[in-house]
C-alpha cells in the first residue's frame, strides 16, 4: 500500500510529575502499562498500522530510556526505506542557541527543519502518553473531505466531567466555533484528545508567527487553536468513538491496566488487524507452579506465580512467592512480592521487592497506593 | 582469521520419528515449551557462543523452519554474521540418499567461502545448553582430533533410543561406539555435537562417502577412532533427545516445574526465538490455572492442570486441560475434556467433548484439525 504523505510527530517530553517516583527517572511515554507494552508503543504502533511511516518523537524530560527505546524502529515495523523512527530533542542551532522546548508548539516549531525534509503535506500531532487504538488514516481522510486547515479528535466525556478537559465548541457539522481549556460551565461535551491533524503549509506560517510572540505559551491548545480560530480557519472536529485513557495518574494508570480484564472491554489488545507491538523480551513463558491460584488475571512472558492473584495484571519478569496474595493490584516488571506478603489495591513499581510477609494497601480504601522502593524502604515490615 | 570457527546445526538422523509432529516440519521446527522451537536452544547456543556463522541443513519439509529462521532475530552481528539454511538439493527427491554426509557435500561451496579453522557440528534434535567457546578450548587443550560431547545418564534403558552410546577410557578417549538398544541403565550418551578442524571434517565427509552413499556423520566418526584421537566432552544439565512423540512430551512435561525452567533459563544466556506480538494472557473469572508453563496470547476460561500452553491458545468455558501439550494457536471450545494428549498447531476442538491419551503413549492431534 502506498505510504500517505503524512508525517506524525508523538509529543513524548513530558515529565508526568503526578505518577511521581514512576517517572523520576523515565518519562511518562517509557512508564509500563498493561502487563508487557510502555505506554508509547500505543501511538506508534497506531503509526504503523495506519500506514505512517515517519515519525518524529519529541523528547525533553529523562530522555535516556525513552530515546533508545522509540530509536528501535522496527519494534512497531517503522522501519521501512525512507520512513523511520526519529528522536528529536532540543539541540543548538546554527541561528539560535540551545534551547529546551517551551511548550507543545514550539516542540514542532523548532522541528520545521526536519518536516521540510520529508516534504511533509499534512502533519500528525499525537501525545505520547495517551492509550487508545485509532486509525489515523481514517482521520486524515475526513480532513481532507472536510478540507479542513486542522482536525482535532474528540471523545465525547460525560457532561459531568467536561470541565476537566479542554472542551471544543461545535456547530451542527462538526466546525469548531469555540475552544475552551477546562471550563467551568461547558457548553459542549467534546473533549479534545491531543490529537491533531493539520495541513502543514498553514501550520509552519502560524508557527514561525507563534514563535515570535512573546505573550504566546507556545502550547497547541492555549494558543495554536485560538489563532486558528481567530483567523477564521476551518478547524473541524473528528469524533472518536472508543477507549481513551490519558494515565497521568496514579489512579488512572492503575485503572487503565484493571480495564484490560474486563473480556469484553473496548480496549482489545487480541485484535490481530490492529496489534499493539512492543520490545520483544527474552523470557521464558509464564509458569504458574502447582500452589498458585490465578483469577480473573492478566500475566506476561517471564512472570512466575507460585502465590495467589485475583483481579490483578502481573507485568514481564514479575514474581509472586509462595503464600503471598495479590489482590486489584498492578505488579510491574521485575517486580517481587516476597512469601507471605499481602498486597491490596497496589501499584508496585518496576524492580520493587516487597519483603517476606508485608502487608500493603488496604482492601476497602479507594485510594492505589504507589508502591515504589523508597516506599519499602520507609515502611519497614508489618506482619499480619 | 586464524580461529575462524563455522557453526553447522545438522539434520536429523534417521532414527527420529516424531510421530505427527514431524508430518508437518522437521524437528528443528517442533513447538516446545509454550514460545519455542526446538532449534532455538541450539541457535542460542551457537550465538551466544559468540560464532557468527550457522549452516542450518535440513531433509525436506522446509517451510516451518524457513519461515521461524527468517522471523528471529538470533543476536547474530547484522553485518558479519550469517545464517544460511542449506539442504542436499540432489538428494530431496530420494530419501535413501538424503543424508548429512550427502548434503555437506552439495553445499560445500558455501562452507569454503566462511574459510573457517574449526566446525562444531550440533544436533537438530537435542535440547540443551553448552558454552561452544569452553568446549572448543578443551578440544585444543586435550590435543583430540574430533571430541564430542556427551551426556552421563542412568535412563538409557528407557530414552535415548538408537543415540550412539560412547565408551571411553580413563583419558576419556573414546574406545567404541554403540548404538543405544534400551538395555542398559547407565551410560555416555552421545549429544552428536562434534569440534574438529575444518579440514578434517571435508576429509571424513570423502572418506564417509567412498565407504557408503548412505553413511551419515556419526558413521564415519565412529569408525576413525581406528586412526584418530576421539575424545569426550562431559555435558552437565539437562539434556533432552527428540526422538519422538513420548520424548517430546516427557520434556515438556519436565520443563513445568519452576526449578527447571531457572536451571535452563539463565540470564547470561538468552535463548532466541520469533516474537509473535500477542498480548499477555488473559485468565478470565473462574479459571483454574497451575502447575503449568503458559504462553502470551492465551484467553483461558476453563481448568489448565499440569500442562504446557502455547502462545494464542484459547481454553472455552468448563473445559479442562490435563497434563497436555498444546500447541500455538489452538482454540479449546466449551466442555471439552482433554488429557495427556499433544495438539499441534491451529487445531480446533469443539464436537469431540473428551479425548484421553496415555502418560505413556500421548494421544496426537493433527496440525488445523477440526474435532
Amino acid at each position: 500500500m502506498k505510504k500517505n504523505n503524512m508525517v506524525a510527530m508523538i509529543l513524548a517530553g513530558g515529565r508526568g510529575s503526578r505518577l511521581f517516583d514512576l517517572t523520576k527517572k523515565v518519562a511518562k511515554p517509557a512508564v509500563h502499562y498493561g502487563g508487557k507494552y510502555r505506554i508509547i508503543d500505543f501511538p506508534l504502533s497506531n503509526c504503523a498500522n495506519s500506514n505512517i511511516d515517519t515519525v518524529g518523537v519529541l523528547v525533553q524530560y529523562e530522555s535516556i530510556l525513552l530515546s533508545s527505546y522509540s530509536a528501535r524502529a522496527a519494534t512497531w515495523g517503522l522501519d521501512s526505506n525512507g520512513g523511520g523512527v526519529y528522536v528529536l530533542s532540543p539541540r543548538e542551532k546554527d541561528e539560535a542557541g540551545l534551547d529546551v522546548y517551551r511548550g507543545t508548539a514550539d516542540a514542532i516549531t523548532q522541528n520545521i527543519d526536519f518536516l521540510d525534509q520529508y516534504d511533509a503535506e499534512y502533519v500528525l500531532v499525537l501525545s505520547g502518553d495517551h492509550i487508545y487504538k485509532m486509525n489515523y488514516e481514517k482521520m486524515l481522510e475526513e480532513h481532507i473531505k472536510n478540507n479542513a486547515e486542522a482536525t482535532i479528535a474528540v471523545l465525547e466525556v460525560p457532561m459531568s466531567e467536561a470541565s476537566r478537559f479542554g472542551i471544543m465548541n461545535t456547530d451542527s457539522e462538526d466546525r469548531i466555533v469555540e475552544f475552551e481549556e477546562k471550563p467551568k460551565n461547558p457548553k459542549s461535551n467534546l473533549a479534545s484528545m491531543g490529537i491533531y491533524i493539520f495541513s502543514y503549509k498553514t501550520l509552519r506560517k502560524f508557527l514561525k508567527e507563534d514563535a515570535k510572540n512573546p505573550n504566546s505559551s507556545h502550547d497547541f491548545g492555549k494558543d495554536l487553536i485560538p489563532t486558528y480560530l481567530n483567523n477564521g480557519l476551518k478547524l473541524m472536529a473528528y469524533r472518536f468513538k472508543g477507549y481513551w485513557k490519558d494515565v497521568g495518574t496514579i489512579s488512572s494508570l492503575w485503572e487503565a491496566n484493571m480495564d484490560l480484564l474486563d473480556p469484553n472491554g473496548e480496549l482489545d489488545l487480541f485484535d490481530p488487524s490492529w496489534k499493539i507491538y512492543t520490545e520483544d523480551v527474552l523470557t521464558y513463558p509464564q509458569i504458574i507452579s502447582e500452589d498458585a491460584k490465578v483469577d480473573n488475571s492478566l500475566i506476561t512472558q517471564g512472570a512466575c506465580i507460585e502465590g495467589e492473584v485475583v483481579n490483578s495484571v502481573i507485568f514481564t519478569n514479575a514474581k509472586v512467592r509462595k503464600g503471598a496474595y495479590v489482590k486489584d493490584s498492578v505488579v510491574m516488571t521485575g517486580a517481587v512480592i516476597g512469601k507471605d506478603a499481602k498486597l491490596y489495591k497496589c501499584l508496585v513499581a518496576d524492580d520493587v521487592r516487597v519483603p517476606e510477609g508485608m502487608v500493603l494497601g488496604d482492601p476497602d480504601s479507594d485510594e492505589v497506593l504507589l508502591v515504589s522502593r523508597a516506599y519499602i524502604a520507609k515502611a519497614g515490615v508489618k506482619h499480619e | 582469521m586464524s580461529n575462524k570457527v563455522l557453526g553447522i546445526l545438522n539434520m536429523e538422523p534417521n532414527y527420529v520419528k516424531v510421530e505427527g509432529i514431524e508430518d508437518y516440519r522437521p524437528i528443528s521446527a517442533g513447538s516446545v515449551l509454550g514460545r519455542y522451537r526446538t532449534i532455538d536452544f541450539m541457535m542460542s547456543n551457537f550465538t551466544n557462543s559468540r560464532i557468527q556463522d550457522v549452516k542450518v541443513y535440513l531433509k525436506n519439509r522446509p517451510r516451518s523452519l524457513i519461515e521461524h529462521i527468517h522471523n528471529t532475530n538470533y543476536n547474530l552481528n547484522s553485518k558479519r554474521g550469517k545464517i544460511h539454511l542449506l539442504y542436499g538439493e540432489k538428494e530431496v527427491i530420494n530419501q535413501a540418499y538424503n543424508t548429512d554426509l550427502n548434503a555437506f557435500h552439495d553445499n560445500m561451496e558455501y562452507m569454503d567461502e566462511v574459510s573457517p579453522k574449526y566446525v562444531i557440528i550440533a544436533p537438530s534434535h537435542f535440547i540443551f545448553i553448552q558454552d561452544f567457546s569452553v568446549m572448543l578450548q578443551y578440544h585444543l587443550e586435550s590435543g583430540n582430533d574430533i571430541t564430542i560431547l556427551y551426556q552421563n545418564v542412568y535412563d538409557s534403558n528407557e530414552r535415548y533410543q538408537n543415540c550412539d552410546v560412547l565408551s571411553l577410557d580413563d583419558d576419556k578417549n573414546i574406545t567404541a561406539f554403540h548404538k543405544n538398544r534400551l538395555k542398559y541403565k547407565k551410560g555416555y550418551i552421545s549429544l552428536e555435537t562434534y569440534i574438529m578442524t575444518y579440514e578434517l571434517f571435508k576429509d571424513l565427509i570423502d572418506k564417509g562417502r567412498s565407504i557408503s552413499s548412505m553413511y551419515s556423520l556419526s558413521d564415519i566418526v565412529a569408525d576413525s577412532i581406528e586412526w584418530l584421537k576421539v575424545g569426550g566432552y562431559h555435558h552437565t544439565g539437562r539434556a533432552a533427545c527428540i526422538n519422538n512423540l513420548k520424548e517430546y512430551y516427557d520434556f515438556n512435561m519436565a520443563m513445568k516445574d519452576s526449578r527447571e525452567m531457572y536451571q535452563m533459563f539463565q540470564d547470561d544466556w538468552p535463548i532466541f526465538t520469533m516474537t509473535t506480538d500477542s498480548c499477555p494472557t488473559l485468565y478470565l473469572k473462574g479459571s483454574v490455572v497451575n502447575d503449568s508453563l503458559v504462553g502470551n496470547g492465551c484467553r483461558i476460561e476453563g481448568s489448565v492442570i499440569g500442562s504446557v500452553i502455547g502462545r494464542n491458545v484459547s481454553i472455552g468455558k468448563d473445559s479442562v486441560v490435563k497434563d497436555c501439550v498444546i500447541s500455538p494457536n489452538v482454540t479449546i471450545g466449551d466442555n471439552v475434556y482433554l488429557e495427556n494428549a499433544v495438539v499441534d498447531r491451529f487445531a480446533y476442538i469443539n464436537t469431540v467433548k473428551e479425548l484421553r491419551g496415555e502418560k505413556q503413549k500421548p494421544l496426537y492431534i493433527a496440525r488445523r484439525d477440526n474435532i
